[in-house]
């Protein structure tokens, strides 16, 4: 086959955040929104033409924009925005569609028939999703082959990369927090653990909104979200002991205090003082209490909850292999504490265990993997596994659907572990 | 989006962040290794230098590379990329990256060097890059359809010997797709025909391919009388082109597109640039739109099967119980019910 010859194409579409990339590459090409700004082409402006850029009529399915241009696009009065995927599942059929016609033909500029592709999914997606995908994939588009990964698998094959780790398994706990939820993950040699699944409310967003009530509680020159969001990607760091780091601040505050030049539209540029919320704001995944009422589990005892509702032989193996994914995992130092914390919590259950027994445990093991790719990790873990020369096999290919129907992407063959 | 645009977005992106260093990507250039794909199974490799991260290796590969040698591509290539020699070198033929055909040396710092006017002209060409090289072969019949009417300018065009030089006229064959599909240009006097022939992989791509087709031969009756004459054959190749295509090709499939460019569509400047961008990449502009037209197809059928189903939910039978009294499940259009008794 010619399509042999072409690299594979890589899409992960998340809930805020489409990537974008050929196999191969380290970086996705494209990250963007997941957005589509579609015409608002009620009769009235059909009629006047003048609207519609002159397109004639019958056109209106080409005319819409998608990721940054929908944005901008949607700032004017002819279109709508709409966001097709709602908690990592795609809700709006057509609009994905369209979303994705967009993509390959504008973007990646790829024939589909050339090329194999690989999709993502979130964990428990209903298999009636896959078989929706595979039908727009294989009808719409003819792709030369399909695979369809679960996000969590790819973000464990991601941390490969990481020189932590020995043995490449596809059994690990992964931890994903992008800017709207926290999800927990169990991975058991590739099949995710559905049951023991846990979402923690807490995520990107949450942080930068609490940096940002930090900051107009202080009365600062410039409180708009844009500052806290770069104040939390430049200077943000997880400290070991809250109390001690206040002193620290106190002690030394030439070294700790830093600040934030904001330059505005009219040339001005505004000094932003940036103090304790450098370690107070990520700090809400280990003490939730500080900036929400509701929900109060600190991560790492959730992540401790879950590993402890997976079956109990492949335990060991989770605590083992505790893998970060997501832009709200790349503050500094964030994987040390949440080793150290979990380690703590096992120690104890070890030690009362001990203790009411009397039989000495083998240890547990925690480790906790941070790498370099965290933030597009399931991307990159995409690329890796789909550049490797047994990539195709794993597919569904055109011809394979044709002979069984939609109901053949229910399952796919898992990767070998090389 | 109604044409497919010509420039590939992401080899600007890359080298435009390489080139106007802002305030999020400053510092020292960084290591570069990126393959890009493009439209006929175009791949490009950008790379920097293993000893060096300012200067970058831009490597391309053509399925049709051959074809277009035979038609001075390098000749070609090299008149549009001298001008920006100060930054832009192109590798000999012994010195380009092993599994591609063409190479070009990008030094950044110089380009930055002769600023920012400088190296968006130079990104947007070089973005350019594949459009540039299949339009080698177009050049080059257009060029001998510039000899052709000098030469029987004046003279009894319907002469038996002129009729039968015109036909003997070598057909020019890029093999843009392989084997499968190809691109076949004759110049002429007065015209140069170009013929696409294309292979549908799916039989519903093929009805959607005439019917879209049929569109593009009425169009010219209708109101835009000054494009070129399109013609549409099914399975057997055109008369123009009898004696180029292989004997035993002909399968159910396969189709021909034939364009007839007239003079007034080679007049030398912009007019011929931008008729060649356009013909080259019909090809891919056919396909994008039978994708869009199944893509519109789809969401009709979707929006049919939903009102289908809540007529069909709204028609379902009443629950009888044992006395013959309906028993209250009422339900609303989507199909749900009211469970405030059980609840």
């Amino acid at each position: 086959m010619a399509s042999m010859g072409t690299p594979a194409v890589v899409m992960d579409n998340g809930t805020g955040l489409t990537k974008l990339g050929f196999a191969g590459n380290d970086s996705p090409s494209f990250v963007f929104p997941t957005a589509i700004a579609t015409s608002i082409n009620n009769t009235k402006l059909g009629k006047s033409g003048s609207s519609l850029g002159g397109l004639k009529r019958g056109l209106e399915d080409l005319d819409f924009h998608i990721g940054e241009d929908a944005l901008s696009a949607a700032a004017g009065p002819n279109y709508s925005l709409l966001y097709p995927i709602r908690h990592g599942q795609i809700e709006n059929w057509d609009h994905m569609e369209r979303f994705w016609e967009r993509s390959i033909f504008k973007y990646l500029r790829c024939e589909p028939e050339d090329h194999y592709f690989l999709l993502t999914e979130p964990p428990l997606n209903p298999p009636e999703n896959r078989e929706s995908t595979a039908e727009i994939m294989f009808e719409s588009f003819n792709c030369a082959g399909l695979y369809i990964a679960v996000q969590a698998v790819l973000a464990l094959a991601a941390s490969w990369t990481s020189s932590k780790v020995q043995d490449r398994s596809l059994t690990g706990t992964v931890i994903d927090s992008g800017d709207g939820v926290t999800h927990v993950i169990p991975v058991a040699e590739g099949y995710v653990i559905g049951g023991a699944i846990k979402n923690i409310p807490l995520a990107g967003r949450d942080i930068t909104l609490f940096i940002q009530l930090l900051l107009r509680d202080r009365g600062e020159a410039d409180t708009s979200l844009q500052t806290a969001e770069r104040i939390k990607q430049q200077f943000c760091y997880v400290c070991p002991d809250i109390v001690n780091e206040f002193k620290k601040f106190d002690q030394y505050p030439q070294e700790k205090f830093a600040q934030y030049i904001v330059e505005t539209v009219s040339r001005q540029s505004k000094t932003v003082d940036v103090g304790y919320e450098r370690f107070l704001a990520p700090e809400i995944f280990f003490n939730p209490e500080i900036c929400s009422s509701d929900y109060l589990t600190p991560l790492p005892t959730v992540v401790d909850q879950v590993v402890q509702s997976s079956p109990i032989d492949v335990r060991k193996k989770l605590y083992k292999n505790i893998v970060l994914s997501g832009g709200s995992t790349m503050f500094k130092d964030f994987g040390r504490r949440l080793q150290r914390d979990i380690k703590g919590l096992v120690n104890e259950r070890i030690e009362s265990s001990e203790r009411l027994s009397g039989v000495k445990s083998t240890g547990v093991d925690v480790q906790v993997i941070s790498h370099k790719r965290q933030r597009n990790a399931v991307w990159f873990g995409g690329s890796l596994l789909a550049q490797t020369a047994e990539f195709k096999s794993y597919c569904y290919t055109k011809q394979d659907y044709d002979e069984y129907g939609p109901n053949i992407v229910r399952n796919f063959s898992l990767f070998s572990v090389p | 989006m109604l044409q497919i645009e010509q420039s590939n977005l992401l080899i600007e992106n890359t080298l435009g962040d390489r080139l106007y260093p802002s305030e999020e990507n400053s510092g020292s250039a960084k290591l570069l290794d990126r393959i890009i794909s493009d439209f006929d199974f175009t791949n490009y490799h950008i790379s920097t230098l293993p000893d060096d991260n300012t200067k970058l290796l831009i490597s391309v590969y053509l399925q049709c590379w051959e074809d277009l040698v035979r038609f001075g591509v390098d000749l070609y290539l090299s008149k549009k990329y001298t001008s920006y020699s100060a930054a832009l070198t192109i590798l000999p033929a012994s010195d380009v990256e092993t599994g591609y055909n063409y190479s070009l040396l990008l030094d950044t710092e110089a380009a930055i060097a002769e600023g920012v006017e400088f190296s968006q002209a130079m990104v947007a060409e070089l973005a350019l890059l594949k459009r540039n090289a299949m339009a080698a072969a177009f050049e080059s019949a257009f060029n001998r359809y510039d000899e052709l009417a000098q030469q029987y300018s004046g003279e009894n065009t319907y002469s038996e010997e002129i009729q039968a030089a015109l036909q003997a006229e070598p057909t020019l064959l890029v093999r843009h797709r392989g084997d499968e599909e190809s691109i076949f240009i004759k110049p002429s006097f007065d015209r140069v025909t170009v013929v696409f022939s294309t292979t549908f992989k799916d039989d519903t791509d093929k009805i959607f391919g005439k019917v879209f087709l049929q569109e593009f031969v009425d169009a010219r009756k209708r109101s835009v009388q000054t494009a070129p004459q399109v013609l549409f054959t099914d399975k057997e190749p055109p008369l123009d082109i009898q004696d180029v295509v292989p004997r035993g090709s002909v399968s159910d499939n396969k189709g021909y597109v034939t364009f007839v460019l007239f003079p007034r569509h080679l007049t030398k400047g912009d007019r011929r640039e931008n008729c060649i961008s356009h013909i080259q990449f019909f090809r891919n502009y056919f396909h994008y739109h039978i994708k869009c037209a199944k893509a519109y197809m789809h969401s009709r059928m979707r929006f049919r099967v939903k009102e289908f189903l809540k007529v069909l939910n709204r028609a379902k039978p009443e629950n009888v119980d044992d006395d013959g009294k309906a028993i209250d499940t009422r339900k609303t259009a989507s199909g749900r019910k009211f469970e405030a008794g059980r609840a």
